[in-house]
């Protein structure tokens, strides 16, 4: 799962079909699906959102959802 | 000619819009500042630009992506100018393929290549434009770079030479498109193609529009047996996806034809900065810090020294040189207490907080323009979702520290309808800067020596009363749907100082402009309510038309500890512009200058009532200008008439427990 990354791991989405309908879409706007290459940046405290690099580019998403993403580390 | 300015979030499309049209407009760097089509004129005077929000996609998510379909499909314009962030070509080019798919004439602007090509992206622009059969013209919108060109490129006479690029969705889709034209009969002007892709993609406003012609039935049926049929063969889950998927190999093959990769140049800038901003323990001790220095700044280091001194010009030399004038034209000495007493003392009054308020906005562009608001929704979402918002919420919340109407109006990026409704209402209780020359003015007189905390106190009150509410309205009016969160963190950037200037004026102009206009003539009306009452013109302040109608609230507020008809008077001209309040205690009592009202003001109320009056004025209503939008935006009397009653129903709980509390302390 993608919430079970460390920070700086680096990893390939394998499945977001269990993510949030608005979510997978907006993730998916930004280029983010199955078979991109994901990296956690930073993760807020107390449960707060990741930060998330891929292709060049940063996003926020939040624990829960990172946690119904799968992925494969590298 | 009316060209339309189309592309991505985050890709300069309104930095081009201001380099290609040189009107004020205003810049930022989060997702939504644009939230309502702006309209420009090209610096030839050749044709109107139409700005509209930046979009992923035209199958729009929320309200303000929303604008973009509805524009394509029920405005008429000429062509489109589609911007392109040559650093993030791949997810560019969807709403580039949707563009052509859309079928009018299409100009591309190919900004930020002096970004991609520190990335080591180096794009072959002439392949690029021959491939998808559109005109490609390479910019730096931040420095004006190739301008020129496409302003030139944009506004000549279109040739269609070239045939422009299809993406082959197979034979299911084909048969899909034909079907539509059937059904459609040749009533709509827009592109077969285009509405049958986007209608199975999910597009909502497409759907509505078709509607008008075409049967419901017949629509879920075409969308139904297409899907069937294309997703048959295949292993995709959806026709959306699908059809992502089409795009996104036809996407492939573009980019190996026309870009070339050259390693990675190790860890961009902005990353590094961003392991200190939004590190896990200092990101939000950092973003207090900012609003702290933001807060001394507005209120102690610059902006009170120069309020100062230009209320010293105001009530000096200015007032008079009036004086002196009126004098010289023989005026009566009725219009001479109207100017002075009325005018000079209303806008005046308002007038000396200018240098605060565009030190204030000049901050908050800065928040924007750099990149750091969408790290402040990252950092404080955790926060907000305990509320039951998100944290891009909090964006609004703190443009409407500038002022509530444009705070307002970014709500709409907010995706879930639930969330947005929410923060609509809640804004209003950020303290905007119409309310900050009244805590300017009560600070000067009574906590000169914690000035920016009391001030400071007021605003985190305002966040604190709007979080605590947020909850309670998740729990009770506003229940159900999951609240979302995805943002996207655009890289930093150096805030240009054109651009800096040119956004702090737009915004600062809206508060000059009302002192010029509505002040004015709202002080002649307060002057001449304070001059006349039941027993003729020129009466005692005490016995005027304004001491009655003030009168009436006067025994409603003497539990908060400000029971007088002055207070009243001024609360009720408040609701029509919150600095209005400054101008009718000018006129009220009888100071043109800053100064001398604090002496009076001692007089009248104490520290703890001065700060119930405070916390009244931040919470009890929004301002006229505020209550139209929330109007506009939610497209309802109950939820507007709500916002108002919640508001004065929380302030007066407020003040009376601030000021009875106080009082058992006996401070």
């Amino acid at each position: 799962m993608l919430s079970m990354l460390r920070k700086g791991e680096k990893a390939i989405i394998t499945d977001i079909s269990k993510a949030d309908e608005l979510v997978k879409r907006r993730l998916l706007d930004l280029g983010i699906t199955e078979g991109s290459e994901v990296c956690i940046k930073c993760k807020m405290p107390f449960g707060g959102p990741f930060m998330l690099e891929s292709c060049g580019q940063c996003v926020g998403i939040r624990k829960n959802e990172a946690s119904c993403i799968k992925v494969e580390g590298l | 000619m009316d060209i339309a300015l189309l592309g991505n979030p985050n890709t300069g499309k309104t930095s081009m819009f201001n380099n290609l049209t040189g009107s004020y407009e205003y810049v930022g760097n989060w997702s939504g500042v644009t939230v309502e089509k702006k309209v420009g004129i090209f610096k030839q005077g050749a044709a109107k630009l139409i700005d509209l929000p930046g979009v992923y996609s035209l199958n729009p998510l929320s309200k303000d992506e929303g604008v973009v379909t509805r524009f394509l499909l029920d405005d008429p314009f000429d062509r489109m100018l589609n911007i392109v962030d040559a650093s993030q070509l791949e997810r560019n080019l969807h709403l580039t393929l949707q563009l052509i798919e859309f079928g009018s004439p299409l100009i591309i602007g190919l900004n930020m290549i002096d970004v991609a090509k520190n990335r080591g992206i180096q794009v072959d622009v002439e392949k690029l434009s021959s491939v998808l059969g559109v005109e490609v013209v390479p910019v730096v919108a931040r420095t004006g770079r190739g301008c020129k060109d496409l302003a030139e490129a944009a506004t000549t006479p279109y040739r269609e030479t070239k045939k422009q690029f299809q993406v082959d969705y197979g034979e299911e889709i084909d048969k899909a498109i034909t079907k539509l034209e059937q059904l459609l009969q040749g009533e709509s002007s827009h592109s077969t193609r285009w509405l049958t892709l986007q209608l199975l993609e999910g597009n909502p406003y497409v759907k509505k529009y078709l509607q008008s012609y075409i049967d419901m039935a017949d629509l879920d049926g075409l969308i139904h047996s297409t899907s069937r049929a294309v997703l048959a063969g295949s292993e995709v889950r959806t026709i959306e996806q699908f059809i992502y998927k089409r795009r996104q190999a036809a996407i492939g093959e573009i980019l190996k034809e026309t870009t070339e990769v050259k390693g990675n140049s190790g860890q961009p800038l902005s990353e590094k900065i961003d392991l200190i901003i939004t590190n896990k323990w200092l990101g939000l001790p950092i973003f207090l810090c900012v609003m702290y220095v933001l807060f001394m700044l507005t209120f102690d280091w610059l902006g009170f020294p120069l309020s100062d001194a230009l209320d010293a010009f105001i009530s000096g030399p200015i007032t008079e040189g009036i004086s002196q004038l009126l004098d010289l034209v023989g005026a009566s000495k009725f219009i001479h207490a109207l100017v002075l007493d009325g005018i000079v003392a209303g806008v005046g009054g308002v007038l000396v907080f200018v240098p605060q308020i565009f030190i204030l906005f000049f901050f908050i562009s800065i928040l924007e323009d750099s990149g750091y608001m969408a790290r402040v929704a990252l950092v404080m979402d955790r926060l907000m979702e305990m509320v039951g918002l998100n944290g891009k919420a909090f964006i609004p919340m703190m443009i409407g520290f500038g002022c509530n109407v444009p705070g307002i109006m970014a709500a709409r990026t907010i995706e879930t309808p639930r969330e947005r409704l929410m923060t609509t209402l809640l804004t209003p209780l950020m303290s905007c800067s119409a309310r900050l020359p009244v805590y300017a003015l009560f600070v000067g007189a009574f906590f000169v020596h914690q000035k920016a905390l009391v001030v400071l106190s007021l605003y985190v009150l305002g966040i604190v009363v709007a979080l605590i509410l947020a909850k309670i309205f998740s729990n009770t009016l506003l229940r159900g749907e999951t609240s979302f969160f995805v943002i996207e963190l655009p890289p930093y950037r150096l805030p240009q100082a054109k651009a800096l200037w040119k956004s702090t004026w737009e915004k600062g102009k809206g508060f000059v402009k009302k002192a010029g206009t509505f002040i004015f003539a709202g002080s002649v009306i307060i002057w001449l309510l304070s001059y006349a009452g039941p027993g003729g013109t020129n009466v005692q302040m005490d016995d005027s038309f304004l001491a009655m109608i003030g009168g009436v609230f006067a025994p409603l507020l003497a539990p908060l500890g400000f029971g007088t008809w002055q207070a009243g008077a001024s609360l009720l001209t408040g609701f029509l512009a919150k600095e209005a309040i400054i101008s009718t205690m000018n006129i009220i009592y009888f100071v043109p200058d800053e100064a001398g009202l604090q002496g009076i003001l001692a007089n009248t109320f104490s520290p703890l009532s001065a700060y119930s009056f405070m916390v009244f004025i931040l919470l009890y209503i929004p301002c006229l200008a505020t209550v139209a939008t929330i109007k506009k935006e939610t497209g309802s009397y109950k939820w507007t008439f709500f916002s108002m009653g919640y508001a004065l129903a929380i302030a007066y709980i407020l003040s009376l427990i601030i000021y009875q509390v106080g009082q058992v302390f006996g401070l």
